[in-house]
């Protein structure tokens, strides 16, 4: 994936009813407890914007979101920079965004539910992936790919957001819901290094 | 075709020349830097010219909560500026001149919010945007894809002018004398890189408003003010601006001082250029905390100073661009996209009237209205920024205003296109009501990102906000219309001073932890351009400011007076009623009982940091130190309420007597035999804090020492106007705060 900078999206259940200012304190946590392989610097509170953010777990490499950004309530891991080669690229972001949600969803205090088989990959990077119909056959290939493999079953790739302005987004549905840990397991497991 | 690799290729020959070279030249000492090869004072001066800003932990430390723990940044000691470490995340300040945005250039910042910050665009009280935690290594082409939209970053931070800020509603105002747009634009662009310009001492803030009665200029804490004039000579109508100098907010505001009731529009450029001038050769160079204009204007008196202004207007060289702009004043008109019209009768959107009620106004041209976009804190992410330049497209005809409230303006609605624009809005989670009314919080960064923050300002106005919003509809109109604004210190960039209720960001030590406080300031005046500025009441625990704004919301609405402002009615009841409030809300639970009094709003982290052991020594010392701190705080109410009954002389005693209490606190730690007499605890002070240096602010160095000092050498002069009593009071409180950190810090509660 030659876009450095990339968004991937696991969505909550929607029956949760959970504040999301409730994550402040366990991103603080992910901090002081170095609980996540990335260099973390800071918690922001964006919940006072509506369709936002909302908490932000602010990183060197990659940052966190929990927030309804698209409308719905998940999980984004955004890489901003560095990382491994375009190769691995979208692999080592699912790796991370699986072990963050695996790290949510054992939280006694927020008590969150992923949906693990939907996710959205968003490609924040107008340089090197534009929104247009040569980026998106090429990255849906990967993406078939890669899911493909550590999914199994059927894979489907949508296209949202047609509009030029709009970073390229697409919507990744497996055909099952499998278990964080197993997804993670067949990633290799958590990160080891800081990306 | 050559597929672009960089933004700098692709955006070849869509930027202005001049532009895209600076922004090469910034790219290249980027790298000579990374190579050592510029000296990081040299090239932090560099990088805050362009707009690119430190944040805190920059220093590559951060406090957990229970320990600091050090920022492992891959580039390791490389710095971009003195303890700021390379890797550390920044702010970019993007200049955006009298706020106006353009739909192409809103559509550009969102995309730069997505690709490298953290997806908010931040709208300023001076109608700049900002964008944080930014990268130094990507803002040469941030700068770039800017440029190509026709904005530069050049001048938005560093010594230099500032944005140029003017009422949002100008060109459309019922009240204004003219639009003053043509002139706010033109000087923009006559003084951005103006060799006049490059060597202040410390920042200088240009402000225009169209009339002199209402806050949209807030003109009267601008280090130059131009309000909308005119005069009938011969019959012709002349255009000219009433025209303030040496304005200014900070840690001890000032208000602007009359330059000239009747300057000539052909004479604003020059004149202001002069002023610059003067500003240059006489500002302040040494003690960046009296570098502003407000203090050679101060120093000099305003005769002297307009005879020097006068004097190098002169001697300057003509420049054709004084006058050529206005044979031309309609350059920035706006066209409107639709004919006017009215409101059609019928069934609107839910929420629609509220927010017409607060939002909406009528422009002077029949059949448009002005539509407020409420952003709470300013924030407002990029497909919300995408929406709303697509809105101005469909509706408007291309332009916006970033307002100093933190709010987006649309001009030239439709009147019979608002409830379908507002029903766009609303979809997009864009429809709140109360633009401009009390739960509009309008704040500072604060402790979020802001080196200087003391206490979670945007914490606050959040926590205000929802609490507020609940009971908005309930409030009783005069209670609607009151403003709340949020500094994170005392450095006033939430404009705490200008509302009915502002606070500013303090801490205090108690039960041997630090608790987040706000001092509470009230009596400020928003109005004609921002007319008269408030006092500190006190201080309240953090957790306690929203009780305290409900009860003096509750009082004002039940014993307020038919038309009676918020400001009348405290000077009616008086600060001592307040005071009591203040006292009654100081009193927080033991950290057992209770521990969230001891962390800030919005951040869980405990506020009291220190692992502070109350040894004997300690224990004796502690108690009396925090007693005399409290006795110099009384000591400076009583002097505010001297200034209320005009009592000036008195009040400035008062004044000077609450530093002596609050240095005699301090140095009886030292010193356990000091006396009473002044001239020796100004000496011990000195000896003890001041030559060590333990008095010294980790940003403001020897600043507040400094206003006990001069205030000792000048306590024997009688005759202290209300103005120079109101200035020392203002000065005392920060002495007096200072103390308390100095104490904090001493006592061993601070990292």
């Amino acid at each position: 994936m030659l876009s450095e900078r990339l968004q991937l999206k696991l969505y909550l259940e929607p029956s949760q009813h959970f504040e999301v200012e409730a994550l402040i304190p366990v991103f603080h946590r992910f901090i002081r407890e170095q609980l996540i392989r990335e260099l973390l610097i800071d918690v922001v509170d964006y919940s006072h914007v509506p369709n936002g953010p909302g908490v932000v777990l602010i990183g060197h490499g990659a940052d966190f979101y929990l927030g309804a950004l698209d409308g719905a309530y998940g999980l984004v891991y955004s890489r901003k920079r560095g990382g491994p080669g375009p190769e691995a690229r979208l692999e080592d972001a699912l790796r991370r965004l699986i072990d963050a949600a695996r790290l949510l969803e054992q939280d006694p205090t927020v008590q969150l539910r992923f949906k693990s088989g939907e996710l959205s990959l968003r490609l924040t990077d107008r340089l090197h992936a534009p929104n247009d119909d040569a980026t998106f056959a090429g990255v849906k290939a990967e993406v078939e790919a890669l899911f493909g493999r550590i999914y199994g079953g059927e894979i489907a790739v949508e296209r949202l957001a047609a509009s030029g302005k709009e970073p390229l987004s697409l919507r990744v549905r497996a055909s099952g819901s499998p278990a964080l840990e197993a997804l993670l397991e067949k990633l290799g497991g958590p990160p080891s290094v800081a990306s | 075709m050559t597929v672009a690799t960089t933004w700098k290729q692709k955006l070849a020959g869509q930027m202005r020349e001049d532009w895209a070279r600076e922004i090469d030249i910034f790219e290249t000492q980027i790298e000579l830097r990374k190579k050592g090869k510029v000296e990081e004072k040299l090239f932090a001066e560099t990088r805050l010219r362009r707009g690119t800003y430190g944040q805190r932990y920059d220093n590559g430390q951060r406090h957990d909560g229970e320990k600091t723990q050090t920022l492992a940044f891959p580039s390791g000691e490389l710095t971009k500026g003195p303890v700021t470490m390379w890797d550390a995340p920044g702010m970019q300040r993007i200049k955006i001149p009298y706020g106006k945005l353009t739909a192409d250039q809103l559509d550009t910042l969102s995309e730069l919010a997505e690709e490298y910050s953290d997806q908010i665009l931040h709208i300023t009280t001076r109608q700049d945007i900002q964008l944080h935690f930014i990268h130094i290594e990507d803002t040469p082409d941030l700068m770039r894809r800017l440029a190509a939209v026709g904005i530069t970053t050049r001048e938005a931070c560093g010594n230099t002018v500032r944005n140029v800020t003017a009422c949002p509603y100008a060109g459309v105002c019922n009240t204004e004398s003219f639009d003053v747009i043509p002139y706010a634009n033109a000087l923009t662009f006559f003084l951005l890189g103006h060799p006049d310009t490059q060597d202040f001492g410390r920042k200088f803030k240009v402000a225009f408003s169209g009339c002199k009665d209402e806050p949209c200029g807030l003109t009267n804490f601008h280090d130059a003010g131009a309000i909308a004039r005119t005069r009938t000579v011969n019959g012709e109508v002349k255009r000219g601006f009433e025209f303030y100098v040496g304005g200014g907010l900070g840690a001890v505001p000032y208000p602007a001082t009359l330059f000239d009731e009747f300057l000539p529009e052909e004479e604003l450029l020059p004149i202001t250029q002069a002023v610059c001038r003067v500003f240059a050769r006489l500002g302040e160079r040494e003690n960046r905390a009296r570098a502003r204009l407000k203090f050679v204007v101060k120093k000099l008196g305003i005769e002297e100073f307009k005879r020097l202004v006068l004097e190098e207007r002169g001697k300057l060289r003509p420049d054709e661009r004084w006058v050529s702009f206005l044979s031309d004043l309609h350059v920035t008109d706006e066209k409107p996209l639709k004919p006017g019209s009215e409101l059609v009768p019928g069934r609107y959107p839910d929420g629609f009237d509220a927010w017409r009620r607060t939002n909406v106004q009528p422009q002077s041209q029949k059949g448009y209205s002005t539509a407020k976009v409420t952003l709470p804190l300013g924030d407002f992410t990029p497909a919300q920024g995408r929406l709303m330049a697509e809105l101005a497209r469909r509706y408007t005809g291309d332009s916006m205003r970033a307002t100093v409230e933190q709010n987006l303006l649309f001009r030239w609605v439709s009147n019979a296109d608002l409830p379908a624009f507002y029903g766009e809005l609303a979809q997009a989670g864009l429809g709140m009501a109360g633009a401009d009314h009390i739960t509009d919080v309008t704040s500072c960064p604060g402790t979020d990102t802001c080196k200087l923050g003391i206490s979670s300002s945007r914490g606050l106005a959040t926590e205000l906000h929802k609490q507020l919003t609940v009971i908005a509809e309930q409030l009783d109109p005069a209670a609607q219309g009151l403003h709340i604004k949020c500094s994170g210190c005392s450095n006033s960039c939430g404009q705490h001073h200008v509302a009915d209720m502002g606070f500013l960001g303090v801490s205090r030590n108690m039960n041997g932890r630090r608790v987040p406080h706000f001092q509470l300031v009230i009596g400020g005046q928003y109005k004609n351009n921002a007319g008269s500025y408030g006092l500190a009441i006190g201080a309240i625990p953090s957790k306690h400011v929203p009780k305290a704004v409900k009860t003096l919301t509750d009082r004002f609405v039940a014993e307020k007076l038919a038309g009676e402002t918020f400001q009348a009615f405290v000077a009616r009841i008086g600060k001592k009623e307040i005071r009591k409030l203040v006292d009654q809300l100081s009193v927080i639970p033991s950290y057992e009982q209770d521990p969230s009094f001891y962390s800030d709003w919005g951040d869980p982290r405990e506020y009291t940091i220190g692992d502070l052991g109350v040894g004997e020594c300690a224990g004796e010392v502690v108690p009396l130190v925090q007693v005399g701190l409290a006795n110099s705080e009384r000591e400076l109410f009583e002097a505010q309420l001297l200034l209320d009954d005009g009592n000036s002389d008195n009040a400035a005693a008062r004044a000077f007597s609450a530093m002596v209490l609050a240095a005699q606190a301090l140095t009886r730690e030292k010193n356990s035999f000091l006396g009473e007499g002044v001239d020796e605890i100004v000496s011990e002070f000195r000896t003890h804090y001041y030559d060590t240096k333990l008095f010294f602010d980790p940003f403001a160095g020897g600043k507040f020492a400094h206003y006990f000092f001069r205030a000792y050498e000048h306590r024997s002069e009688a005759g202290a106007s209300k103005e120079g009593a109101h200035q020392l009071i203002e000065e005392a409180q920060l002495f007096v705060e200072a103390a308390h950190q100095c104490y904090t810090r001493i006592a061993g509660a601070l990292p």
